[in-house]
């Protein structure tokens, strides 16, 4: 088990990671999903040893990491980069690690030829990393994490720096060669929801360097604890639509349980699938993006901006009205502090 | 106006290949004439406008009224070379950890430390001379291999702190960093990770420290008398007597070869593209 | 945490620390000394050498004629660099070979480089002479006339050095990008105008940079002087340097020779810091 205590670490005055507590178990994957910037890197160096946090611990079965340099960690890490040794073939790079921790060479070689053929690349062993895509370079780094056994895999965002037919590809190969890891702590990167979704175990919530919100994957995003939870969560991001609400109501209406709340400042996060075109409201478009067989329109209503997503493909022109409906009674309701209230 | 513009443009690149080849050409010309030949008057053709003679070039090796350059050239050689291998081996550790690693001796920085290295060559070499002369003398180094080494690694480590230190930078940290998750402490992961990839910075570092060594000429000149001449003070002392022109030009064109070479090779080694590219 | 990295910084930073600085504090202390050959030792004068120095008017002519060469030769050698530059930079065809041949100079030893230009000089016997008369211009005393040997020690370097900048310069060129021409040509501007408003200002970095190492290495000019003139004739080319070394390693006055080369040093390095702010000023146009 890796276990997180009190991590703190500072640049500048600045918390790039605070109060960060986790424990992570092996056999499992946990996604950890944030923004660009939330610390989610920051994190993964910092168990890796790259970076030395000013306070906390990093321990492994018991075992303290915190003074322990990289090279003495039991880690592997795959990053965005396409990271290989220009020097050595595909071979010698996938068992550089096994050389370098006592394996004979011969050995070394057999078992980084296996790990090669288990991401597809058995016919390139050959080659200089320079010789390859930079899918097949990332594969390479991916074989050389995994040949290692290392008790600790960080994978951070493997995949972003890849053309998105390839990332999904990918995602679902990489599901596949983890699932014989049973003695690994994973530790995946992203910022995509539906990634986290797709593979994680357990999905671990970063936003400004804090654990914001964790749990199992569907848990977090059917209830995000906080209007910042719910925004990581959400890609689109969830919106927010501002309401004031005079004396105390019965709120039933609105979500999927009653909730009664005092009067006050409140914020109704309404996602941009529960958005439909075909209702009432008329929304000016302000945008539209399509993204494979999804549609994002940015639209205006009443001076609020709202993102709408449909499972189609639609050709709207800034300044078109639409009439929208809204499924007001499937947002999420939150207090002034930015937490969930009337739960 | 166009074919105007393009007479004169190769009009004056014509000029200046001819001002750059003319001390060539007069030096080649020249290690052909023997005294008669000299003292003819300023000549070009053999055969024709003199009589050419391979005495300049005999006397290189010892002839009557020259040089033997063999010696000097020789010491040149080995001065060069063992100054620039000590000062690239000991310049790029330095380099290295001033591109990787944070350093602070009181106030300074990386960047003051760097700049401490390479501001060196800001230094007059007069201003050393003396004090050198000094230093070599008390520890009876004077007029030595050894004590010219010592000085001239001095002269070239700034030159191969800043070429290696640039280099590095531009060697992404990622390359070291997954290197020590393979288990590699610094030392292993510079021995079998970096250097091996350090090639095209290490051959430019080379190519500045042989170039500067094997030119200098003030402190060769300083520090040593008659037992270790280096090539360029055996020619100098060419000069001062009654100048035999033609072993001075052979002499001249032989200290001069190595180099040209030299920007031959490095030209090619480098339009080749060395490992550019290699490392993302 | 990386305790090995004083493994990689230290043998190097302590052999250059043991081998500059050591010399260095010494010629200060040797600076308040009047070690000469007569006296040869370590006492105290003060600052009696600096006295002597102030008076010195050969001292400060050296340095005079110092300052006019290094602003000359660097002058001409980065006007010639640049314009060889921009004349083989679109030259597809030729530029390697062309690359190659004016880079040669600079590979060469400059004090090998100048006993031939010696002999190149020569009154009588030198090749110079013949040439400028068969082109009607006359022969010129070169090494035995003030004004004609200080433009021998020009030529010599301009020889020497041009390629030096023509290779910055050239690099310079060749990285930028092609964008602000495309827009010069739209805004149908002449190659003139191009050059002032386009290829000058953005290779201002680099010339700045060209500039200062060349007036670095002018600024310790001695060798060509030593091999060429001697300092002569009189003193006419004579440089700080030269002078120094005279006064320090044919005296032999140790300890006056170090207050000059201590002076000098400073007077080098405030001049270049000036220089440099100057230069920045008006030739980097995103410097504040």
């Amino acid at each position: 088990m890796l276990k997180i205590t009190d991590l703190e670490l500072l640049v500048g005055s600045v918390a790039h990671l605070a109060a960060i507590n986790a424990s992570f178990q092996p056999g499992t994957l946990t996604t950890i999903l944030g923004r660009t910037g939330a610390g989610k890197t920051t994190l993964m160096r910092a168990i890796a040893g790259l970076i030395a946090p000013d306070r906390g611990q990093i321990l492994l079965d018991g075992t303290g990491w915190t003074r322990l340099p990289p090279w003495k960690r039991p880690v592997a890490m795959v990053t965005q980069q396409f990271i290989n040794y220009p020097h050595l073939n595909v071979r010698d790079n996938v068992a550089f690690p096994l050389v370098r921790a006592g394996v004979a060479k011969a050995d070394a070689a057999a078992r980084a030829e296996a790990a090669l053929a288990r991401v597809g690349l058995a016919a390139m062993v050959d080659r200089r990393p320079s010789a390859l895509s930079g899918g097949q370079q990332q594969r390479v780094a991916i074989a050389r994490a995994l040949v290692k056994k290392a008790p600790v895999l960080l994978l951070d965002e493997p995949f972003v720096n890849l053309d998105y037919n390839l990332r999904e590809a990918f995602r679902k190969d990489l599901v596949d060669l983890l699932a014989v890891e049973t003695g690994t702590v994973v530790l995946y990167a992203s910022t995509d929801p539906r990634e986290a979704l797709q593979m994680g175990d357990q999905i671990v919530l970063l936003a400004d360097g804090r654990i914001v919100q964790s749990g199992s994957p569907r848990d977090v995003f059917a209830n995000p604890a906080s209007l910042t939870a719910a925004s990581v969560v959400n890609d689109p991001p969830i919106n927010p639509i501002p309401f004031h609400q005079n004396g105390v109501a019965d709120f039933g209406a609105l979500g999927q349980q009653a909730i009664t709340l005092p009067s006050g400042a409140y914020t109704l996060g309404l996602r941009a699938s529960d958005i439909r075109a075909g209702g009432p409201h008329q929304a000016r478009v302000t945008l539209t993006e399509v993204t494979g067989s999804e549609t994002l329109t940015h639209l205006s209503l009443n001076g609020l901006d709202l993102v709408m997503q449909e499972k189609s493909v639609v050709l709207r022109s800034p300044g078109d009205v639409v009439g929208v409906h809204l499924d007001l009674h499937k947002g999420l309701v939150f207090g002034a502090d930015g937490q969930r209230a009337g739960v | 106006m166009k074919t105007l513009y393009l007479a004169l443009k190769y009009l004056a690149i014509a000029l200046w290949s001819a001002f750059v080849v003319f001390p060539f050409l007069w030096a080649l010309t020249t290690s052909f004439k023997s005294a008669n030949g000299v003292t003819g008057g300023a000549t070009w053709i053999p055969w024709v406008q003199y009589e050419p003679s391979l005495q300049g070039w005999q006397s290189l090796f010892g002839g009557v009224g020259g040089i033997n350059v063999v010696k000097p050239f020789y010491n040149s050689l080995v001065v060069t070379l063992s100054a620039s291998v000590i000062s690239i081996t000991l310049g790029t550790l330095a380099a290295y950890a001033l591109s990787r690693f944070t350093f602070r001796f009181l106030w300074m920085r990386n960047s003051d430390i760097t700049f401490f290295f390479i501001s060196q060559r800001i230094m007059p070499p007069i201003v050393l001379a003396i004090p050198f002369f000094l230093m070599l003398r008390s520890l009876g180094l004077l007029d030595s291999l050894p004590g010219l080494i010592l000085v001239y690694v001095a002269l070239l480590m700034p030159i191969a702190v800043w070429v290696m230190v640039d280099f590095f930078n531009g060697v992404p940290r990622g390359l070291d960093e997954m290197a020590w998750m393979d288990g590699c402490n610094p030392i292993i992961t510079f021995w079998r990770v970096i250097l091996p990839n350090a090639l095209p910075g290490l051959v430019v570092a080379g190519m500045f420290c042989i170039i500067f060594g094997w030119n200098d000429f003030f402190f060769a000149f300083t520090l040593t008398f008659t037992e270790t001449q280096l090539l360029p003070v055996a020619i100098v002392s060419l000069n001062s007597s009654v100048t035999p022109w033609w072993s001075l030009s052979a002499a001249a064109l032989v200290s001069i070869a190595p180099l040209v070479v030299l920007a031959f090779v490095v030209e090619r080694f480098l339009s080749k593209g060395g490992l550019a590219g290699a490392v993302r | 945490m990386y305790r090995q990295k004083y493994l990689f910084l230290l043998p190097g930073l302590l052999v250059l620390v043991a081998i500059i600085l050591f010399p260095l504090l010494f010629t200060i202390r040797v600076s308040f000394s009047s070690w000469d050959v007569y006296n040869p030792g370590l006492n105290w004068i003060g600052g009696e050498n600096y006295g002597r120095l102030w008076e010195d008017a050969r001292y400060w002519q050296a340095l005079g004629r110092l300052t006019l060469l290094s602003v000359t030769t660097v002058l001409i050698q980065y006007v010639l660099g640049f314009a060889l530059a921009l004349m083989v930079w679109r030259d597809l065809a030729a530029r390697r070979l062309f690359r190659v041949l004016f880079l040669i100079p600079m590979m060469t030893t400059p004090v090998v480089m100048s006993v031939l230009w010696r002999t190149i000089f020569h009154e009588s016997l030198g090749p110079l002479n013949p040439i400028l008369e068969s082109l009607g211009i006359g022969a010129a005393p070169w090494l035995s006339s003030a004004g004609w040997a200080f433009a021998a020690v020009v030529m010599v370097e301009v020889w020497q050095w041009t390629p030096f900048m023509f290779l910055l310069l050239l690099a310079g060129l060749l990285s930028l990008p092609n964008e602000p021409y495309l827009a010069a040509k739209i805004d149908g501007a002449g190659p003139v105008r191009t050059f002032f408003s386009v290829t000058f200002p953005m290779l201002g970095a680099i010339s700045v940079g060209a500039i200062l190492i060349r007036l670095i290495e002018a600024s310790k000019i001695m060798e060509t002087v030593y091999v060429l003139t001697s300092g002569g004739p009189g003193t006419s080319t004579e440089t700080s340097s030269y002078y120094i070394y005279i006064r320090g390693m044919r005296d032999f006055q140790i300890g006056y020779s170090a207050a000059l080369s201590l002076t000098y040093l400073i007077i080098m390095i405030v001049a270049l810091t000036v220089i440099a702010k100057l230069l920045v000023r008006a030739l980097v146009k995103d410097a504040a």
